[in-house]
Parts: C-alpha cells; sequence; structure tokens
C-alpha cells in the first residue's frame, strides 16, 4: 500500500515567529528536498512553503516511522527544539493527506479562504522539488490531483468570485452599478496612498481616464503621471464630478468637501448620468445625504466593510460546494493509486510473457533450423501477436479494473497463473 | 409527432431545474447546462410548430393549447436573444412561465379542433403572431425593470445580500430592458397595423373600438411615452422602470381582454 504522509504547521496552528523560523527560502526548498530523499524510508517528499504554512509532502514506507523522522528533520532544519515544535504540527495520513493537500490547493485551508495566490505557491514549490528529482510517480500523480481539483473549484464554484479587500470591494460596487467599467472616469480626491491603492485596481477593471484633485497641485500632479490622468486643484472639482463616473475620495481634511448642492448641481449637469462616490476617508469628505439624490450612489468605508463581509458569507456557501470537489477527486484519486500501483504487475506479466515467446521461439529454431529470414520475421510477428493476444485482456482489466474491489485477488491471480515454473519453461 | 412537443417541455423543465439551481448556488456550469437545455428544447418546439404548420395547413395559433404553446416559443425566443448578455438571473424568472405554458399546452392539446369561421384566414398568422411576439418582449422588458428597480433599492440600502449578489448590474439592466422595449414596440406597432388591414377586409373598418383594440392602443400609448423618455437624453432609469412595469400592467389587460370581436378562444 501507498503511505502518503503530510506534517506540518500553518496559521491555525503555529504563530508567526514560529511559521517564520520553519520557512525555506528558494535555496533551502532544494536543499531541504535532496535532504528529505536522503532520509531512509521517505521515496518521494516535496516541501510547500509559504508565509502561512510550512508543510511536507511525502510518500514513505511506513507511516508512523516515516512521519516520525519528518517531524525529526524539520526540526533541526528549522532549529526549533522538538519539544517546542511537535505540539505545533500536524500530521495527516493516506486518505485525509490525500485531501489535505487538495484543500490547501484549492485554498480551502487558506487564511483568507479562496485567495487564489496558493495554487501559484503550490505549482512553484512542487516545480522546485521536480527539479530537485525528489518526487517521483506518486507525487507526481498527487500534484496533478491537486492541480485539477483546485482548478474545478475554481471553475465550478464561485468562490473567487467576491473580492474581499476593501478596494476590490469598491470595483465590485461600481460594477454593480456600471456592468462594464470600461471607458468609466475616475476622479481622486486627495493624492494619498488609499486612494491609489483603489484607482490600481479599477485600473485593472479597464477604466478609462483618471483626475486627480488635491490641495498640493504638485501632489496631485505625481499621482496622476503614474496613471497617465490630468490633475487639478480644488477649485475644479465640481466640474470634474460632472465629467466623472467614479470618484474616490481620500483625503485627510477634517471636514465634508463634497456635499449635497454641489453634486446635485453636477448632476443636472450631466444629464443624471449615474455617479458612484467611494469615500475611503476618515472623517467622511463625502456629505452622506448625497446619496439620497437620483442616479446618485455613496459609499463610505463602513460600506465597503460590510460587502467585504457578504463576500466572506458568499465565499463560506461557495467553500461547502467546494469540499464535495474534494471529496469526488479524494476518491477518483484512490482509484488511480490503485491502477498506479497494478503498474508493476502488469511490467512483470508482460515481461515474464514475452520471455517465454522468446525462448519457444529459440527452441524451435534449434530444431527445426530455420534460416529462411523472411519466414523467421513472420515467425516472430507470430509469436509477438499470440502474446499480444493473451496478455491485453488480461492487462486492460488489471489496470482499469484495478479500481473495483477484485483488483488484489485478480492481481494475484495473475501472477500465481504466471509464475516462472521450475523445470519447465 | 405530439412527442416533440412533450420532449420540449421536459427539456424547459431539466432547464428550469438547472438555472434554479445555479440562480441559487451561482454556479455557472449549471447556467450553461440550462442554456443548452432550452436550445435543444427550442429546437424540438420550433419543429413542432413546423410540422403542424405543414401536416394540418395552419399556423399553430388557432385555439387555447395552440396560443400556449405558441406564447411559450415567443418568450422562449427572446430568452435565447438575451442570453448573450449572460444574464444568470434570466432563466430562473422566464423558465418557469415557459415551462408552465408548455407543459399546460401540451396536457390539454387537442388532436383535431375545428378552426374557428373568422380565424381561416392567412392575417391571423401574422397578425396573431406578432402579437405575441409583442407580449414576449414587453414580458422581458418589465421582468429587466423588475431588476432594475430591485438591484437599485440593495445598491441605496446597502443590503448586501442575496439578490445583489444574483441580479445584473444596473445599467445592463436597463439596456437590456430597452432592447426589449424596441422590439416589442416595433411587433406591437405591426399588430396594429396588421389588425387595421384585417379587420377592413372582414368587417369593413378600420378601427372598430374593440375592447382589445382600445387596450392595445393604450399600452402602445404607454410604451411609445417611454421610449420618448428613453431618448429624451435625460437618464432617469428609474422612472423608465416604473413606466415598463406599468405599461406590461397594461399588456395584461390587453391579453386578457378576450370579447368583443376578439371572443375566439
Amino acid at each position: 500500500m501507498s503511505n502518503l504522509v503530510v506534517v506540518g504547521l500553518n496559521h491555525r496552528t503555529a504563530p508567526l515567529d514560529a511559521r517564520q523560523r520553519a520557512a525555506f527560502d528558494s535555496a533551502g526548498l532544494v536543499q531541504g528536498a535532496r535532504e528529505l530523499g536522503r532520509i531512509p524510508g521517505v521515496a518521494e517528499a516535496m516541501i510547500l512553503s509559504t508565509c502561512n504554512r510550512v508543510e511536507i509532502f511525502a510518500h514513505v514506507a511506513a507511516a508512523h516511522s516515516g512521519a516520525e523522522a519528518l517531524k525529526a528533520w524539520l526540526s533541526a532544519s528549522s532549529g526549533i527544539p522538538p519539544a517546542e515544535l511537535h505540539p505545533l504540527l500536524y500530521l495527516h495520513e493516506d486518505d485525509s493527506a490525500v485531501r489535505h493537500v487538495f484543500r490547501v490547493a484549492s485554498s480551502l485551508d487558506s487564511m483568507i479562504l479562496g485567495e487564489p495566490q496558493i495554487l501559484g505557491q503550490v505549482k512553484s514549490c512542487y516545480g522546485t522539488a521536480v527539479n530537485a528529482r525528489s518526487v517521483g510517480p506518486f507525487l507526481n500523480a498527487l500534484l496533478q490531483s491537486a492541480f485539477r481539483t483546485a482548478k474545478r473549484v475554481r471553475s465550478e464554484t464561485s468562490i473567487g468570485e467576491y473580492p474581499v479587500s476593501s478596494s476590490s470591494a469598491a470595483v465590485e460596487l461600481a460594477r454593480k452599478v456600471f456592468g462594464d467599467l470600461s471607458g468609466r472616469r475616475i476622479l481622486v480626491v486627495g493624492a494619498g496612498k488609499m486612494g491609489e491603492t483603489a484607482v490600481r485596481h479599477l485600473r485593472e477593471s479597464g477604466v478609462g481616464g483618471i483626475s486627480v484633485v488635491n490641495r498640493s497641485v504638485e501632489a496631485a500632479r505625481r499621482l496622476a503621471e503614474r496613471f497617465d490622468g490630468i490633475a487639478g486643484d480644488f477649485s475644479l472639482l465640481g466640474d470634474l464630478i460632472t465629467t466623472a463616473d467614479i470618484v474616490i475620495t481620500s483625503t485627510g481634511a477634517p471636514d465634508i468637501l463634497i456635499d449635497a448642492a454641489m453634486v446635485g448641481e453636477a448632476m443636472r449637469r450631466r444629464g443624471h448620468c449615474p455617479l458612484v462616490f467611494i469615500d475611503i476617508s476618515v472623517p467622511r469628505n463625502v456629505d452622506p445625504g448625497v446619496g439620497g439624490i437620483e442616479n446618485v450612489f455613496c459609499y463610505d468605508i463602513d460600506d465597503l466593510s460590510s460587502v467585504v463581509e457578504a463576500n466572506f458569507g458568499e465565499r463560506l456557501r461557495a467553500a461547502a460546494e467546494a469540499e464535495k470537489i474534494v471529496d469526488q477527486e479524494v476518491r477518483a484519486f484512490a482509484g488511480r493509486v490503485r491502477s498506479l500501483e497494478a503498474v508493476p504487475v502488469v511490467r512483470a506479466v508482460k515481461g515474464r510473457i514475452e520471455e517465454i515467446c522468446r525462448s519457444e521461439l529459440e527452441r524451435f529454431m534449434k530444431k527445426a533450423g530455420t534460416r529462411d529470414a523472411r519466414q523467421l520475421r513472420e515467425l516472430e510477428s507470430m509469436m509477438a501477436r499470440v502474446a499480444a493476444k493473451i496478455t491485453h485482456p488480461l492487462l486492460e482489466e488489471l489496470r482499469h479494473g484495478a479500481g473495483s474491489r477484485n483488483e488484489t485477488t485478480l492481481a494475484e491471480l495473475l501472477q500465481q497463473l504466471l509464475q516462472p515454473r521450475k523445470g519447465k519453461s | 409527432m405530439i412527442w416533440t412537443l412533450t420532449l420540449a417541455a421536459a427539456l424547459y423543465l431539466i432547464g428550469l431545474l438547472h438555472s434554479l439551481f445555479g440562480f441559487y448556488q451561482k454556479r455557472p456550469i449549471f447556467m450553461r447546462l440550462a442554456l443548452g437545455m432550452v436550445a435543444s428544447a427550442f429546437l424540438f418546439h420550433t419543429l413542432f410548430l413546423l410540422w403542424i404548420g405543414f401536416t394540418r395547413r395552419h399556423f399553430p395559433i388557432t385555439n387555447l393549447p395552440e396560443s400556449l404553446s405558441f406564447f411559450a416559443w415567443c418568450i422562449t425566443l427572446t430568452f435565447m436573444l438575451a442570453s448573450r448578455y449572460r444574464i444568470n438571473a434570466l432563466g430562473a424568472f422566464t423558465l418557469p412561465l415557459i415551462s408552465g405554458l408548455t407543459i399546460v399546452s401540451q396536457v390539454v392539446w387537442e388532436e383535431h379542433h375545428i378552426i374557428p369561421l373568422p380565424l381561416q384566414s392567412g392575417w391571423v398568422y401574422f397578425h396573431a403572431g406578432v402579437a405575441f411576439l409583442a407580449y414576449a418582449a414587453f414580458f422581458l422588458t418589465f421582468l429587466f425593470a423588475a431588476f432594475y428597480l430591485i438591484q437599485e433599492k440593495k445598491l441605496k440600502g446597502k443590503h448586501f445580500r442575496f439578490l445583489y449578489f444574483r441580479l445584473p448590474p444596473l445599467q445592463l439592466c436597463d439596456r437590456i430592458s430597452g432592447r426589449f422595449l424596441y422590439l416589442g414596440f416595433a411587433a406591437m406597432s405591426l399588430t396594429i397595423v396588421s389588425g387595421a388591414i384585417w379587420a377592413e377586409q372582414v368587417w369593413g373598418r378600420f378601427w372598430n373600438w374593440d375592447p382589445k383594440e382600445t387596450a392595445t392602443l393604450i399600452s402602445w400609448c404607454i410604451y411609445l411615452f417611454l421610449i420618448h423618455y428613453r431618448l429624451s437624453g435625460s437618464w432617469r432609469a428609474k422612472r423608465a422602470a416604473y413606466i415598463s412595469i406599468l405599461g406590461f400592467a397594461s399588456v395584461l389587460v390587453t391579453f386578457g381582454v378576450n370579447w368583443g370581436l376578439h371572443a375566439f378562444l
């Protein structure tokens, strides 16, 4: 039987300090993979190291002793004494280990549920292990299945659809009003860092022109240059609101900069086209009363938080669906492992039958002594055909039927049938 | 050959289940499956209509079951037209009606019925055909107007819950509502014109102030006003949505008024 063990620590089991000490840099990953490969009883291994988790996936001869060896190695490599390290570690074996790997790759075990970076991190750690030649057929199959699972979770559930950062929540709100954001004009009020983050997110959604107003025109110009936008001072505010579709305010100003009268006038001039205010400054710079004007949608930082909260709720719903996909893939992988285990048997059976054919042919040649090259070729190919015709259905059955409940008996039966017999070949 | 209608009804129903599930769970794959089901149902439904048309030598719109089936076909046609916008909520709100109409039509189907004498005319096919198409298009106008109002309420009230996630963006609702408004208006205008010509041939007068005629005229005027309002430049989608709903209420009255000269069903 194959023994997969996963030993590791993550944000739930270990404090940041311990995670940092246990983490591997890229050189450490290569070195670590080589060292793991030399541990007796460890056939294949790879290390996954991110800022939230350090884990070793290993294919070992015996689960218990293998896990102990991995724990000891992790303690040695991180420099954390075993007594301190062991309570922080979790251990998964066999199906539970497979499930764990799939859940990690699908971002179901992440600190921020459904965040997309983890899949890339698993891929790059796997790549490192492949280059270090510490993985073999088992871990290859496991990781391919993990990637497949993650891909299915992405495409079949909506787990990644709900943004969970404030600035992406702002983009989402704008999308709920405008649909497509391409060509929409943005006005940024205040040249601070927060506003810049929000603008960057909006830029990724393909918005059009950007203008920046700030008390100091110099700072406005610096930010505007970065986004090929135009800059101005507060005297232009009313005009720029008239031409913008999305207004982001993030100034340090302690008072209301944009009031209902200003927005009402702008709305009249812009023919009542919808206008979205995202006010991320504290205290507020936009009078909440502007939200009462038709076609004006005004959100402050608390509203963005409640969008994020709601999105988390939706992610949790999607995660329940994702767990079902993981279940299916864990079962499918168990079947694949069984057929993987059938490979050596298949190879042995095939080799044995070909050997019989060869020796029979040699015997025939000695007795009959045909020298005709054409006849010889015919005979050879006839033997090969006979061999293939006998072995093919048996081997197919062994390979594909390997998932069914009779697979061990069938494999054993075939092996017994084709054991080399003494004295008679 | 009634089996094609049965099959279409079954496929609509399966499509409905998929789209309800996909709507609730927000699983895009179920939406695609639902669209596939509806597309194949639509194909069988079309085959059925053609078959009736060729073998019975009349377009199937001459009694109640036929009309129900054809109305379902028209709504499906608009559904297929709208499918390019990829609105996940659409199926969950149109397919119950489509499936219901098709199933009822299949159940009460009459194999051999006598076509009422006034309907034995080529005009009925065109006149009633475009009328049903207009009703179907106005149904979608109404639906997207309703989506608009609900989503607007969610966005203004900051209720970031179930429907907020599942209904389309505001401007998209408004745009699609507008598209079907134009389609419906064109179809309704053709209905009135063809009806008038036919009336002139049968009764000698273009316009008879029959209740259905009057109701149609009122609906047509409401939609004409809505089109002018939309084209006037000032973007007031919320008011446009309310007028669309008013217009659809008038269409429902028009649909229901089947006495006077229109007492066939």
